[in-house]
């Protein structure tokens, strides 16, 4: 039997100093109810899963996690939609892996997706001279400064060869809607989200003044970006003062709609149920600019999943967790591609590289007919476009 | 001892995929590849920072070539390291496999020694891995290539390497000091380190040192110090991919592609 002594904590003032400073008091007001822990997909899932106030109340005691809890948020904010004190919880997370990369204490595998980030400008190992490889097929000139836009293509879509699907799709919503755009090819950056997502801080730091700089030369002012994860990054992370005016591309979609510049006239008849991405929706509170889209295409019945919007379930690919493995029995995706199933939809439309990768691996493992498909997809597809898109 | 003092040699060299060879004079044009550091040369470097961790000590980077070299040796020390030395030098230029190793030979006794000597397997550019043994000879110190694992039995001043091979492995001890040469992927580098950041980029010290500076014989050096000619380049057939596809459940996909892979491969 263990002896109590055995359980005794030392507390370390110097880490609880240390992490005082880095979240700047934001887990001061927990109280510990517990209900971030309830709210947390993971419990739907594991048995035993990463207890979120535990993590909490350690953090305001000071006392180091060890057990490796922390890399399990998908930063999904489920959990902080719902706390009553208003902790920005995934924000306390990644500052407790940012003190983890100041103590050489990170999981295997991440330091290469950095090292990716530093040499290659992607997350994912490809070479950045094969950065405009989706552009086959696609109409695409360089960015000028006199363009509506730049089209911000981001490294997923950019190197995945599902996601470049999406890629070559929103070129071709942007032709057939006469949007005057342009990217910036070979030299378009990494914003920096899966350094953020595995709390390097200090990195991202260094990719945003980078980047800063690289749109500022270049003229960018509108900056419509294919993910919801490189769009946050842009609104959120990056200083304004230069003009930059970061859209996700479901929202220039709907202005474009409004416009009556983007006009779907050939019905598609298909049933559709629409994913939130977490750093959409709950981030930002894009929910109706890709249900405006879906809803402008003529034939498409929109239907909801019973966890929609604010109570939407994470795919879990979000917080860096695309760069670690989970079991494919564990996966959150396996759950919603359920979710939408339940509905009878044809096709399960998300708006994230991310969530596609996550949604359709996981149907696959169902083996359902469903269609997983980006919202950029299903508007080509109705334009009658890209059908390579498909 | 104090702790290990080791010398890690690292190369900056084009980005693989960016080199290509001009089809006339059948060079190789790096005129507009990016640069990183030679990937068995971060092995190098992690696996002397894991000892460092383990042992204690200091780590010293040393590295031949031109001065845009010196900022990746500074990511070296963020990293971890602790001093860096760049030979640089136009009496270096075109240097093959012999007068390298006796540059960076000459180099390592210029430091004053150390305890252990790390070097990546090959360059990703010139690909020979005559480099660490080369450098070896020239300090008389016993060898070890193709390192996978290291060990140091630091009062025996007793270091076990295990020798990756092929066929299987080889466990091999021999005594301090000695030259180490790390297979590719032998470990995860770790990333930078951004509390060292600033030093390691402003106030870290990186000795360049010019042939003259340490009274190198130039007969020794460079293209004079070179006897090996490359005398002409041919180009590789590439393998042409037949892109089958398998159809099926993912059980009915691997069982097929396990049969097709059968036969190509003994299974133990």
């Amino acid at each position: 039997m263990k002896r109590a002594t055995d359980e005794a904590i030392t507390l370390d003032d110097a880490y609880w100093e240390r992490l005082m400073a880095a979240t700047d008091g934001a887990i001061a007001p927990c109280f510990q109810c517990g209900v971030c822990t309830a709210a947390c997909p993971w419990g739907l899932l594991q048995d035993e899963p990463a207890n979120v106030r535990q993590i909490l109340r350690r953090a305001q005691l000071g006392i180091p996690e060890s057990d490796g809890a922390i890399w399990w948020c998908a930063t999904c904010r489920a959990c902080e939609v719902m706390c009553p004190r208003g902790v920005p919880i995934a924000e306390v997370m990644l500052t407790l892996r940012n003190l983890a990369w100041q103590d050489g204490a990170v999981p295997k595998g991440l330091s290469s997706v950095l090292w990716s980030l530093h040499w290659d400008g992607n997350p994912w190992r490809r070479p950045p001279s094969q950065r405009e490889a989706w552009t086959k097929g696609a109409e695409v000139k360089p960015f000028e400064p006199t363009d509506e836009i730049l089209y911000y293509v981001g490294c997923t879509p950019s190197y995945d060869n599902r996601s470049q699907k999406v890629a070559r799709a929103l070129a071709g919503v942007l032709n057939a809607a006469g949007v005057s755009f342009g990217t910036l090819g070979e030299r378009e950056p990494c914003c920096g989200d899966a350094a953020y997502g595995l709390g390097q801080h200090d990195y991202l730091r260094q990719i945003i003044a980078a980047n800063v700089k690289l749109f500022a030369e270049a003229g960018v002012g509108t900056l419509v970006a294919v993910s919801p994860h490189c769009y946050d990054m842009f609104l959120n992370h990056y200083p304004r003062e230069n003009g930059l005016q970061p859209l996700h591309y479901t929202q220039y979609l709907a202005q474009l709609i409004d416009e009556e510049r983007l006009r779907f006239q050939e019905p598609l008849e298909a049933k559709v149920t629409f994913h939130d991405a977490c750093y959409l929706g709950r981030r930002n509170d894009v929910y109706d600019p890709p249900r405006q889209v879906l809803a402008a295409i003529p034939g498409v019945t929109l239907v909801e999943m019973p966890r929609n919007r604010e109570d939407a379930l994470c795919c879990g690919g979000g917080g860096g967790r695309m760069w670690m493995e989970t079991a494919a029995e564990e996966r959150f995706a396996n759950l919603r591609v359920a979710d939408a199933a339940e509905t009878g939809a044809d096709i399960l439309a998300t708006a994230c590289p991310h969530c596609i990768a996550c949604l359709e691996d996981s149907l696959k493992l169902a083996g359902s007919p469903m269609r997983v498909m980006d919202v950029a997809e299903v508007a080509a597809a109705a334009l009658g476009i890209g059908r390579s898109a498909q | 001892m104090p702790g290990l003092h080791t010398i890690v040699c690292l190369k900056v060299v084009p980005k693989s995929e960016e080199v290509s060879v001009d089809p006339e004079t059948r060079t190789l044009d790096r005129g507009n590849a990016r640069s990183e550091i030679n990937g068995q040369d971060m092995n190098a470097l992690e696996a002397a920072l894991d000892l460092k961790d383990t042992y204690g000590g200091r780590i010293t980077i040393l590295s031949m070539g031109p001065p845009f070299f010196e900022p990746f040796l500074r990511l070296g020390l963020a990293m971890g390291a602790d001093a860096a030395y760049l030979m640089s030098d136009r009496a270096f230029g075109g240097a093959d496999t012999l007068a390298t190793s006796y540059t960076l030979a000459a180099g390592i006794k210029a430091i004053g020694g150390c305890d252990l000597v790390l070097c990546g397997e090959e360059s990703s550019d010139g690909a020979t891995a005559q480099v660490p043994p080369g450098i070896a000879e020239w300090l008389d110190l016993p060898q070890i290539t193709y390192v996978s694992r290291v060990q140091v039995m630091k009062k025996a001043r007793l270091l076990r390497a295990r020798r990756q091979l092929q066929s299987g492995y080889e466990m091999v001890e021999t005594l301090l000091p000695c030259v180490l040469s790390v297979k590719l992927g032998i470990n995860e580098p770790r990333f930078l380190d951004f509390q060292r950041w600033e030093w390691a980029m402003e106030e870290a010290p990186v000795t360049v040192w010019t042939a003259a500076d340490l009274g190198l014989d130039e007969g020794y050096l460079g293209l004079p110090g070179s006897p090996t000619a490359v005398s002409s380049v041919g180009a590789a057939p590439s393998a042409q991919r037949r892109g089958e596809f398998l159809s099926g459940t993912p059980q009915e996909e691997a069982q097929q592609l396990l049969e097709r892979i059968r036969p190509l491969v003994r299974l133990s």
